[in-house]
Formats: structure tokens, sequence, C-alpha cells
């Protein structure tokens, strides 16, 4: 027996994942556990470290909104698997489709004949009072003629050793991508391990469930789309992160136009027909014409689409309607009328205090009650702001629960008490017991129901069974499926005897575009300023005094930008990183994680620096730092980026933003009056002390560093060479160049570059250089007319 | 009677608008026992990109209308010739709240007129323990729910002042409550929070209402209102007895519905999600002529 094991002390009476009831070690654990004994402690902490570094490095979170802790919250891994023998899970499996069955005709017949209600088995009031029953989908059937094609179960073991439903999830179930990330990265620290025991891959899940979506799509011409809420919503990587990993469009309800019932996507190549979103959305949110009037994050007209039969929701609108907890209650004698038979995958105990005889047992038992809101889409234990554990409440409270209760009655429901098992998490080099509970999703397909092979079982952080919930600090654990033959390996790279599909190019969603024009142009601002602050205290380190002219017009010059050079790491740069963080975190899916992190990294540091850095040298050393990572980031973008049309709007905010910022500048440091060593500090932000040096030595003065700043076509600094590159990328754009005839932000581009390449250097004033700074401007809203 | 309806819906914006869609409810429909359409027709100007119907869940005839190209105004003109047969009921068999909740219990119906759809709050309905109480008042006199409906219906007449000026389109109806005045979709409100806090079924009643000038003064142009007022459901036998608060009475030969739904926001006469920085003017005209 191995150590870890030996160690370990379940909790009497309680079902351990592990130890059976009568001691012996559940199928899988064994060579597990032993594998992990003969790594030792040392060995272990280091490896769970390589998990938690990956899932820092692919920047997996989640958005926290209660307390304290408010924003983004590293994923908390729980490093243990839960190991689940094969045999178990097939029947988890065949009970599961069976379940996700039923609830499908449960809800086609809300939404159709009404038979459930007129039989007697559902109480009309569930329904008609229910917010998540979408009145303008009554009628309708599904362009798919399904509703259901994802959900996600909660389960939990029970004192009995059976597993129970605690909750199902099927509005638009989260947390499929982090199984994926949980997978990956609890295999970074125990590959070895892993690759002895028989685990069965999820990969073969997404694969069938992608293909499922895209042949829903039917063979027209029309796209799968992820319709996310955006990136303040709390799983938004998590959408980002299966959009990237399975070739789907992600798209916010502005990006979705809908044009004679029929959806479209507004790309920069014009718009383009969806005919299936994934939404992640709840469903009233999607129309706020005929939906939730006050959504903002919908698309006016996707009800009417729906009605046409033109797209099809995973899952259909009002799906959520099936989350409500009340209906557990009756799921029982639905499944007895509609089965035959008891579900073999039931909900736990529930009772809709609106029934009499429902009302008086739970009277009688309410010790061993949670009650809560009927309509409640919240599971009773992660839900401690409306559900109350009567057993943990005091006589008085009680009593006055139950007044409330036979007051209004409809609106409560009661559970029984949910009692879970435990597993082992690594504590300190010993094995603690957890409760946990399983996520489990199951996903239509031609074939039908695929259920994921593990992936995901939350852990509590305390014995206590409402310690679960990862808002309140529970962890998450990968769910190994432990097979006692090989398992077919598969991956969404290799399909063998399929040809490679390609996603069509050139479906760039609009507002992707845009961000990433902001995303190239907040990075190139950033480094015009950090140059301009590094000028800046050099010469406050080299002088030791702020009274001269250089630095009184400097400071001219950066105050209107909100740049206050007071501060050594002023607010206004922090803000210019913060913009760019924003608008990269909007285009997560399109995006390396690399690229995220390196940026993340520049606005971590920045912020450290803002707290410590002295002015001066000290200040020069930060600068350059910063400049450093900067080009750190530019450069993964550069070498690492396929050159689609993202890549190309990323290299316009650049190129127009560079050329501004230099024009800008030189106008300033150029002019008649310009104070005394402007020429070397507009040198040191154009990044070209070491070429004008090796062209002009120490001679020429004004006329050399304009040339090479504003008019040589092989400075890659200059503003001649952002008009060709801009130029180049305009071109390559979708419609670029029709029948022969450059696009118009194009047109007025070459039109600045003609300019430059016939100018005598002599000839460059300060007012061209402005002019030059508005035509750019120019260029930008023609590209946004064009594109946005 | 029969009329010619007539309503025109003039929009005109501060900044020219891109586009925009809209769904409009503004046709009378045919209904059992109060009234026929015989002929209905919209115009519209700008004509829009887009122009449809459909019958939406609560029977009301909807246009949907989609705009691409910019205009600075839209003109939604209404035409219908209805006839309107119904008078006021007189109803002396109404059960009690408790049988009516029996009764309720015993509908196993999910259509748009079973009592169930008009019982809990809804997007412009809240139950608040203020409203049900000021609504208890109509049920200590009297047990029988249609008998407390038409008082309820004259209190909130005698207790509330009619004030264009005090509410717009969209207060809420606890505001309305405490301000105790508003105007008829106001009225609306209250009586269905009041009476669903009863447990007394209420739907809202969207439609045109005739109005006679006083004696020997002429009718003016556009001088009738798009109008809204209750419809309550009096137990199985009796059914839905509509009520107007505004006016004190029972729904009558001058009240020509459009439509019905849980609250204004299911039938309100123009929803539109325009592409506009700027704000908007409406103005409404509409006329109600008797035809001999």
């Amino acid at each position: 027996m191995p150590d870890l094991i030996s160690a370990y002390r379940p909790i009497s009476g309680v079902p351990d994942e592990m130890v059976a009831p009568d001691g012996t070690v559940r199928p899988g654990w064994l060579g597990f556990m032993s594998a992990l004994d003969r790594l030792g402690p040392e060995e272990l902490t280091a490896r769970f470290q390589r998990s938690d570094q990956y899932l820092r490095d692919a920047g997996v979170f989640y958005r926290m909104y209660e307390g304290s802790q408010q924003g983004e919250r590293e994923w908390p891994l729980a490093h243990i698997p839960l190991l689940i023998a094969d045999e178990e899970w097939q029947q988890i499996e065949v009970g599961l489709t069976e379940r996700a069955e039923l609830l499908e005709s449960v809800l086609a017949d809300i939404y159709g004949e009404n038979n459930l209600i007129r039989e007697g088995l559902l109480p009309p009031e569930l329904v008609a009072a229910n917010p998540e029953f979408l009145r303008p989908m009554v009628g309708i059937r599904p362009m798919s003629g399904h509703h259901l094609h994802f959900c996600a179960f909660e389960l939990g073991r029970g004192p009995d050793g059976r597993w129970w439903v605690l909750g199902d999830r099927t509005q638009a179930p989260s947390g499929a991508g982090f199984a994926l990330e949980n997978r990956v990265a609890t295999t970074r620290a125990l590959a070895d391990i892993y690759s002895t025991l028989h685990v069965k891959r999820l990969a073969g899940f997404f694969r069938d469930f992608r293909n499922a979506l895209t042949d829903m799509g039917g063979n027209g011409s029309g796209r799968v789309a992820i319709l996310t809420p955006g990136p303040l919503n709390e799983t938004y990587f998590e959408h980002a992160y299966i959009a990237r990993y399975l070739g789907f469009l992600l798209v916010e309800g502005e990006d979705l136009v809908v044009l004679h019932g029929e959806v479209m996507v507004r790309t920069v190549s014009g718009l383009k027909p969806i005919s299936v979103l994934w939404r992640r959305l709840d469903g009233d949110f999607t129309d706020p014409l005929e939906l939730r009037q006050e959504s903002q994050i919908g698309t006016p007209g996707l009800a009417e689409a729906v009605r046409r039969g033109s797209v099809g929701f995973v899952n259909s609108l009002g799906s959520g309607l099936l989350e409500t907890r009340a209906l557990g209650a009756f799921l029982p004698a639905i499944a007895q009328s509609r089965l035959g038979r008891d579900l073999m995958l039931p909900n736990i105990a529930t009772w809709w205090c609106g029934g009499a005889e429902a009302r008086a047992y739970v009277r009688n038992n309410i010790e061993n009650m949670m009650i809560g809101p009927a309509l409640s889409t919240i599971l009773s234990i992660d839900d401690d702001g409306e559900t109350q554990d009567a057993g943990q409440l005091s006589d008085s409270e009680r009593a006055a629960l139950l007044a409330r209760i036979d007051a209004d009655p409809k609106v409560f429901a009661a559970q029984e008490t949910v009692k879970l098992s435990t597993a082992p998490v690594y504590v300190g080099g010993t094995l603690e017991p957890r409760p946990i509970t399983l996520r489990i999703y199951a996903a239509r397909t031609p074939n039908g129901w695929s259920i994921m092979p593990g992936g995901f079982a939350r852990v509590g952080y305390s014995l206590d069974t409402a310690a679960i919930a990862m808002q309140r600090g529970g962890q998450a654990a990968d769910v190994w499926v432990v097979s006692k033959t090989p398992v077919e390996k598969v991956s969404l790279l290799t399909s063998a005897n399929k040809t490679i599909e390609r996603n069509p190019s050139g479906n760039l969603p609009s507002r992707a575009a845009d961000n990433l024009i902001w995303l190239g142009r907040y990075a190139e601002r950033c480094e015009a300023t950090v140059r301009l602050l590094r000028a800046w205290h050099l010469r406050l380190a080299e002088t030791g005094t702020e009274n001269l002219p250089l630095f009184e017009a400097t400071r001219e010059y950066l105050e209107p930008l909100g740049i206050d050079t007071a501060e050594p790491v002023p607010q206004g740069l922090l803000a210019i990183i913060d913009g760019a963080v924003r608008s990269a975190s909007e285009i997560r899916d399109r995006f390396s994680p690399d690229g995220w992190l390196a940026l993340t990294d520049l606005q971590k540091t920045a912020n450290r620096f803002a707290k410590t850095i002295k002015p001066g040298d000290d200040a020069t050393r930060a600068m350059t730092v910063l400049l450093r990572k900067l080009a750190g980031f530019s450069g993964l973008v550069h070498e690492n980026m396929y050159r689609f049309a993202g890549w190309r709007f990323l290299e316009i905010g650049r190129r127009l933003e560079r050329s501004i910022q230099i024009a800008e500048i030189a106008s300033w440091l150029c002019g008649e009056d310009a104070p005394d060593g402007a020429t070397e500090m507009l040198l040191e932000v154009g990044d070209s002390v070491m070429t004008h040096r090796r062209r002009y030595g120490y001679g020429h003065g004004n006329l050399g560093v304009i040339e090479l700043l504003i008019t040589d076509p092989l400075n890659p600094r200059s503003v001649m060479f952002q008009m060709s590159e801009l130029l180049e990328q305009l071109k390559e754009l979708p419609r670029g160049y029709v029948d022969g005839q450059l696009s118009p932000a194009a047109k007025a581009t070459l039109k600045l570059q003609t300019e430059l390449a016939v100018a005598d250097v002599e000839d460059i004033t300060p007012q061209m250089l402005l002019d030059m700074v508005m035509g750019i401007y120019n260029v930008s809203d023609l590209i946004a007319e064009a594109y946005f | 009677m029969l009329y010619d309806v007539k309503l025109k819906l003039s929009y005109t914006y501060d900044a020219p608008v891109s586009g925009g869609r809209h769904l409009v409810r503004v046709f009378p429909v045919s209904l059992p026992n109060i009234q026929r359409v015989i002929a209905s027709s919209l115009h519209l100007e700008p004509g829009p990109a887009e122009n449809s119907e459909f019958a939406d869940f609560f029977g009301s005839r909807v246009a949907s209308l989609a705009y691409r190209s910019a205009h600075d105004a839209l003109e939604i003109a209404m035409t219908a010739r209805v006839e309107v047969f119904r008078t006021p009921m007189n109803v002396s068999n109404a059960p009690d709240s408790l049988t009516l909740a029996e009764q309720i219990a015993a509908t196993w119906d999910m259509g748009w007129r079973s009592p169930h759809h008009y019982l809990s709050t809804s997007p412009r309905i809240v139950l608040t323990a203020d409203i049900t109480q000021y609504a208890r008042q109509s049920l200590t006199a009297t047990s029988d729910v249609f008998a407390a409906a038409t008082d309820f219906c004259m209190r909130i007449h005698r207790d509330f002042a009619y004030d264009g000026e005090a509410t717009l389109v969209d207060t809420p109806v606890t505001e309305a409550f405490s301000l105790r005045r508003g105007v008829c979709q106001d009225f609306a409100h209250i009586m269905i929070a009041g009476l669903r806090g009863l447990g007394i079924p209420a739907g809202y009643v969207s439609g045109f209402l005739r109005t006679i000038p006083p004696e020997g003064q002429p009718r003016l142009e556009g001088a009738d209102a798009m109008h809204a007022w209750v419809k309550v459901w009096c137990g199985s036998q009796i059914g839905w007895v509509e009520f107007d608060p505004t006016n004190a009475m029972q729904a009558g030969p001058d009240h020509i519905v459009i439509g019905y739904g849980r609250d204004y926001s299911d039938v309100t006469p123009i929803v539109g999600i325009l592409r506009s920085a700027g704000g908007q003017d409406t103005t409404q005209a509409v006329d109600v002529i008797e035809v001999n």
C-alpha cells in the first residue's frame, strides 16, 4: 500500500472516491498513488508548480463577481485528478444520455404541444411565471429539429453510494474549455503517470461536437459562430479558448445583423451568413427587439431569424427553463409516464411547495431540507444568497421560514440536503478528503449524445458541502476515466481519413479588426511615450536640473497627451498600456497565449515601477526595461502571427500610430525655435541615433535628421517607410483592390506617400508635417468607414 | 358600432438614423364577441427595406420593419374599419377569491388566454405590499371578484389624478403609485399589480378610445387617443372582463382593441432599435370616426 493512501483518513460514514467503505482501494488509484509515492514530496511539489505555471502562462482565468476579490482570478487547479473506473463511467454515460433525451422531450413539449401540462404532470404556474419561459419561442420548431445540443450535468455521490444529479445545465453551460485546460495542466505535471494508465482522451468529444455543429449548418455557406457576451463575462476566457480550439468564429451581439430573417456577421470582407450560433449568453438577452428589451448585448431580429428557421441556436432560446429548480419535483413522474420507468440517473429529491402534499412533507422533514426560490436556476449548494439549509436554522428561524412558505407557497422549492462523497486533495505532503461534485458535458451528435469522458470535478475548500462553489474559493480537478484496456488516442489535428478542411479566411469580424488596429496603435503609442520619457530622464540624470528649455518644451508636448513628467512612470503611460490590454482582451481568440502573456507582463511591470521608481537614472533604466518588454511583445506578434487579415489590421494600427508620432514630434522639435538638443532627442525617440551617425557623421544638423526620419524610404522609423508599409497592407486587405482600383484609404495613403517622395528635404516645414498628420487621421477614418 | 380608425405616428430624429428595426403593434384584430376587423392597412414613409408580418404569442398582429438607409423622420399611418359589438356586462354570479383560486388551479392550459400568464411579476409589473394592500380594500366589502374589480377600477379613478406631465412611458408602476398620478398606462399597470397581488389574473389591453365631444361642440381632428385598459379574469364561467380605470368604466362600444399582454411591454405600439446618436420627437394623432 502506498504511504499516501495508508496515511489517508476518509471520513467515517461518507463515501470516498479512492477508498471504498470496506477499506479497499478503488480501481486505478493504487497504481496512481504508488507512482506519486515514488516521486516523493519535493518532486511532486515541483511538478504541481509546473501545472500552475502552465495555467498562468496560458492566461487561464475566470472572473469573480463577489466580495473583495472582484476581478480576474487564476484558475484554482486541485492537482490530484479524480479517478473513476470506466465501468462506472459507462453507467453514468447511459444515465445521462437517457436524461438528456427526456429533458429534450420536456422542452419540446413546453414550447410545443403542452401535453405535460394538460395531463397534469407539470403545473402551469412553473412555466407561466418563469422568466426563462420565452413566449416568442412558443410554437417554433428549432431549425435542427432539436432544442438541446450541449448540456452539462452536476453530479454528486450520495451516502448510499449512488450518483445523483444536483442540477441540469441547459441554458449555456460553461466550463468545457476549462475541462480541457484542467487536462493539459494536470498532465503537464503527471505526463509519465498519465501515459501508463489508460485514461480516456477528451479530444474525441470536441472533434465530434465540432463536426456535429458544422453539419447542423447544413450544406449552405453558413458558418458556425460562438456568441459571447464579451470580455466582462466571468467565463470569457473559455469562450475565446473554445473558439480558437475548434476554429469557430467568436462574435458578440453587435457583430451580427439580421437581413430578411438571415443572420449575418459583419466582417472586413462584408456581411457573411451565419447558420449556427453556439450562444454563451442567456436566451432572453439575445434579442432586444423581441425578448429582453434592455439587453445591450443582443442583436435585434435574432428571434425572427429563429422563427424563420434560418439559424439554429445551441441551445434553443428558452432552454434555460429546464434549469428551474422546482422542475426536479416533477421529472420522476414525467419519466414514469414517458419512459415507463425511473430515470437511471435521477435528480436529488425535490419538492415544490405549491402542492399541498409536498408542502406537508417539507414541513414534517424540514430539518433535512434546503429551501429556496422555486424558479431559481442556481444549484442549492451554490446559492448562499437565497437558499437556506433549514437544518442549520434555529427553531424560531425555522418557524419564520415555514410562515413565509405558507404565505406564498408557490414561490418555494425544497431539496434534500446534499451530502457529497469525498476525494483526496494534496495538502502539504499528505492527502486530505474534500467533498466533490462532477461536472459532465453532453453533446448531441448525429450518432446520439456524446458524453465528455471526465475533465472536470469541483472540489470543496473545506469539508462543508457548501464550500464547492468556485466563486467562494472551491477548486477544480481533472477527472480521469481509467480503462483496463488501451484507449483511442485522438487529437483535433489528426483525422486520417478526412481531407484537410481550411477555415475560410477573410471572415474577420469588423469589431475584432477595430480592436486589432487599436492594439497596434496603443502598443506603438506606448513605445513612443516610453522613448520620450527615457530621453527626458537620461538628460535629467546628466544635467541634474529640469530648468532647461528642452525640458520645458518636452513637458508642454507631453502634457496634452495626458503624460505628467513629474511622475517617473506617469499614470498616462499606464492608461495607454491598459488600453492595449483592453483591446487585446477583446480578441483573445485571435491572439497567441504568449503574446497575451507578454502584454500583461508589461502591464504588471509598469504598475510595479509606478510605485517605486525615482526620476533620473532609475527611471531611465525602468524605461529601458519597458522598451525591452514592448520589443518582446512586438517580436512575438511579428514572428508568430499568421498573415491573415487580422495581422494586417494590427500592422496598420502600428504604422498609423508610428507615422503620427514621428511626424508630430518632428514638427515640434524641428521648428525654427526648437530648443537646444531637440534634434538629438528626436533621433533618440526615432531610434535612429546610430544610423544618423553612420550616414552623416556629426554634421548636417537638422536636414539630415529630417531626411532620416521623414523622407528616407529605407529607415523603418521614417514616416515615408510607414506610408509604404501602410499602402502594402491596405492593398492586401479584402476589398483593397477592386477592379484595378485602389480602395479610398489606399488612395489617400498613396497621395501622402507621393507627397513625401517628391518633397525636397529643405521644403519640409513643421506646418507640412502637421498637415501630414491630418492626412494620416483621414486615412484612419477611411479605413473605419470601409471595414467597421 | 362601425368605426373608421386612423392612427398616425410621426417620429423626427435629431440626427439622421442610419438604420433600424421596429416591431409595430397598431392593427386592431378580430375578437369573438368584441369586434370584427373589416379591413386594415399600414402606410410607411419612408418605405422600409423589409416589411413582414407575424402573429405573436398573444395573438397580436405585428409588423416587422427594417430600415437600412439614412432617414431623419418616420411616419407610420394605420387605417382600419372595425365593427364593435360589445356593451358593458352585468355580472352577478362571479366567484369569490377562494373559488377563483381553485378554478385557476383547475385550468391546465397554456394558451394566451389562460389566466396563468397574468398572475405574477412581468417585465413592467412588480408585486409590492403597498399596492396589494391598497387593492385589498376592494375585497373587504365583497368577496365577489367581479364586484371587487369594479370597485378597484372606480377607486383608482377617484384616488389618482390624470396628469400627462407626471410620468413617462417607462415610469415604473411603483413610482406612478406613490405619485398618485399618471396616464392610462400607469393606471392600467397599477390596477394589474393590485389585482395580481390579490391572486386575481389581470392583463394589459392596448387599443383606441373614441372620445365624444362635449354637447354642441364639433369633433376635433386627431383628438381621439391610443388608450390602455385592463382585462380581469372573473372565473371559468365568466372569463375575461375588461375595465377602464382611466374612465371608471367597463370597456364598451367605444373601446377598440389592438392587443393583449401581461403588461405594456408585451404590446408596445412600436418597439425600435435604432442606430442613432441623437434623441427623437414623437407625435401621435388618432381619429375614431363613426360610420353610419
